[in-house]
């Protein structure tokens, strides 16, 4: 029971990655407007990247605004973010980094602490308590994301 | 006593048959042993009306009576219940067993349950029900009138403590009777000693011939009560005997407390268990019962296993859940803990407010607010850390917070590598990543996911039939239309029911998203219009033929 409620809720889950990263893919495919001014590794590197921004963001976006990690990287790729990034031909992502804001350390947290907060996106202004509960749900999301992405390299591959 | 012991079992056995589903066995097992049990006390109780009077003026005077209020209308049946189980256990010659018969005789549970009355009335000397005593036995000519009991149910139910005693008896005795051994008998079958005794490792000063075996029970009945679901976030363990009620009592040796004096005996609570609960009756819970009772569980065990050893059984037998123990420790523990009972009232006064998550503290730890609000800020934050446990892979046996840590950063940091190597890998395995990709994913994912449902599989000719080069003309103001299209819109549920291989093949058709097809070309739509006959939504057209053909895929994944 619970374990079939789990496949459900991850096949559902794929299912919206899957369709979403997709519709990103070739969102971001479509707004390409110079294919051949970029060198090849250039391009690859391009490519890549605007895909993985594409896979962040349809994970974020498919997740909506219920997580603050997903707020965050929606707010962090914002549509404004997404035309910049197009129009610069690269990844803008450094330039609207999100200001520094105070956290709130909790007391007898290590590095450890600090560390996650950068991994997890919006985790900075986080205590450990959400920060834990944020890590859980941005887990479940990436190995998700992780899957769908796999089975789209293999099929693209075969 | 003879009397006593042959006359109940018949009784307790028809009527806790009737009453409560525990085992029969169970039923007759606790009949027997507890009047054993309950004879010796009652040989040293001075007085029969002593230990009622007093053990009700303790049920009376318990504090919670918003606890009662919240419970009676669902805990009358199982109060009645409780004292049906503790008269039966301790019956007293005061009642005729012709009235137990003729209680008995009636299959109608109201009717047992009055004939309860009547015995913990007269017998079980725990149970001050003196003042009822009269009421009860004024209504015993009537059987099977739950009218003339409801006086006295009233002072039972004014006492919150015994409600929830007995809220938690029933739901013992309904829970635990299959997780106890057959020797054990249920809580419910044995009055406040038994509850309390099995909290206590097992020495049970008053009940020496109790203590033994309560020990014994204890042990079992917490292994049972591991497995059992309490329905009361209270009544986690039998070695936990909270109070509801007395929610205020955060107090770690709670038990001591209480059993000086009978209003402290009410709060049965064993504060030495310490743990989170919601008031239940004041009907406040912040957060999910399972929070708190699965901490509650891992705590309680603990502080269990910590406190054995301690001087709980002094206080703790009675305490726990009745009124009438309560009494008895009191009796017993005349001298009682003076520093526990100290402990009490100084635990009373930081009781949260309502709405709070009430939090016990633990036997021997500070009790300032303070304190406790760090330690339930530690319990959630080392409940997260279980979960993620659950998570991240080969974490079962990592122990340690720091170590824990570790092992999630790790693993966040590896996944986002492997999304960044897989974006790579997919820029380069698909440089032409244009036209005909969606082509590509829908043959591919037709091709190399044999199982799709077959509902499926129609929309999978039809999209074959349609040319690939007509394809990303369309597709891509299909996808500007699905990108214009908020993500609402998407059908989610519609793939979602898909890949649950909804029989009918149909989905409901997305309004919304149907505004969106004409924008497509008219003429994919009307290729597709022969996918609709089959059964399929537009909105799924739409989705297979832009990214439902990866959903499909993502179907079988």
């Amino acid at each position: 029971m619970i374990s079939k409620g789990a496949t459900r809720n991850s096949n559902s889950r794929r299912i919206k990655f899957a369709r979403r990263f997709v519709s990103a893919l070739l969102h971001m495919r479509n707004q390409n407007p110079r294919p051949g001014s970029l060198s090849i590794e250039g391009s690859v590197r391009t490519r890549s990247q605007r895909i993985k921004i594409a896979a962040y963001l349809s994970m974020a976006q498919a997740v909506g605004s219920r997580r603050a990690w997903s707020r965050a990287v929606l707010s962090k790729l914002g549509s404004r973010a997404r035309r910049h990034m197009r129009r610069m031909g690269r990844s803008s992502l450094g330039s609207l980094k999100k200001k520094r804001v105070i956290r709130s350390y909790s007391p007898g947290e290590l590095g450890q602490a600090k560390k996650l907060r950068q991994l997890v996106p919006g985790g900075e202004t986080m205590d450990i308590c959400s920060l834990l509960e944020e890590t859980a749900h941005y887990i479940t999301c990436l190995a998700t994301q992780v899957k769908v992405m796999q089975t789209l390299a293999d099929n693209f591959s075969k | 006593m003879e009397k006593e012991s042959t006359t109940p079992p018949n009784w307790t056995t028809s009527s806790f048959g009737m009453e409560i589903q525990p085992n029969e066995l169970n039923c007759a097992a606790a009949d027997q042993l507890p009047n054993s049990f309950f004879n010796p006390n009652w040989d040293n109780s001075v007085d029969q009306s002593d230990p009622f009077e007093s053990a009700l003026s303790s049920i009376v005077s318990s504090p919670a009576a918003s606890n009662a209020a919240a419970i009676p209308g669902r805990d009358c049946l199982m109060i009645r219940e409780l004292i049906g189980r503790l008269g039966s256990i301790c019956n007293s010659g005061e009642i005729s067993p012709q009235t137990y018969v003729a209680g008995n005789t009636t299959t109608n549970n109201n009717s047992t349950n009055t004939s309860g009355y009547n015995t913990p009335l007269n017998s079980p000397p725990k149970l001050n029900l003196s003042i009822m005593d009269s009421q009860i036995r004024g209504s015993l000519p009537i059987n099977g009138h739950q009218v003339p009991f409801h006086p006295t149910l009233v002072p039972f139910s004014a006492d919150p403590g015994f409600a929830e005693r007995a809220a938690r008896f029933s739901s013992f005795g309904n829970t635990n009777c299959i997780g106890l051994n057959e020797t054990d008998f249920p809580y419910g079958l044995m009055p406040g000693m038994e509850y309390g005794k099995m909290s206590n490792a097992s020495s049970n000063q008053q009940f020496k011939v109790v203590g033994s075996q309560m020990g014994v029970q204890e042990k079992n009945k917490q292994e049972g009560n591991v497995v059992v679901k309490r329905k009361f976030i209270r009544l986690p363990r039998p070695s936990t005997p909270e109070n509801a009620e007395l929610g205020d009592s955060r107090e770690g040796s709670s038990v001591s407390e209480q059993i000086p004096g009978g209003e402290v005996s009410t709060k049965v609570d064993s504060d030495s268990n310490a743990r989170k609960r919601k008031s239940i009756s004041r009907g406040k819970a912040k957060e999910t019962p399972s929070t708190p009772s699965a901490k509650d569980h891992k705590t309680t065990v603990e502080n269990e296993e910590s406190n054995a050893k301690r001087s709980r059984q002094d206080e703790d037998a009675g305490n726990e859940k009745d009124s009438a123990k309560a009494k008895a420790k009191a009796d017993s523990k005349a001298a009682g803990d003076g520093n526990q009972k100290q402990n009490k009232d100084n635990s009373k006064p930081p009781e949260p407010p309502k709405d709070y998550i009430h939090v016990r503290a633990r036997r021997g730890q500070a009790t300032d607010s303070h304190s406790l609000a760090e330690r339930v800020r530690r319990e959630k934050i080392s409940e997260r850390m279980k979960f993620l446990q659950d998570l991240v892979p080969g974490c079962n046996k990592v122990t340690g917070k720091a170590v824990m840590l570790d092992e999630i950063i790790n693993y966040v940091q590896s996944l986002q590598r492997q999304v960044e190597f897989l974006s790579m890998k997919l820029a380069t395995v698909n440089p032409r990543m244009d036209c005909n990709m969606e082509a590509q994913l829908s043959k591919d994912i037709f091709q190399s996911r044999g199982a799709l449902p077959p509902t499926l599989y129609p929309l999978d000719s039809v999209m074959r039939s349609i040319p690939y080069g007509y394809q990303p003309q369309q597709m891509q103001a299909l996808h500007g239309g699905i990108a214009n299209e908020t993500e609402n819109r998407f059908p989610v549920n519609s793939l979602a029911a898909l890949s649950r291989n909804n029989p009918s093949g149909q989905l409901p058709p997305m309004d919304g998203y149907g505004e969106a097809v004409p924008q497509v070309s008219a003429p994919w739509e009307d290729d597709l219009q022969s996918v609709v006959q089959m059964g399929f939504g537009q909105n799924q057209q739409q989705s297979f033929h832009g990214s439902g053909a990866a959903a499909q895929m993502k179907v079988e994944l």
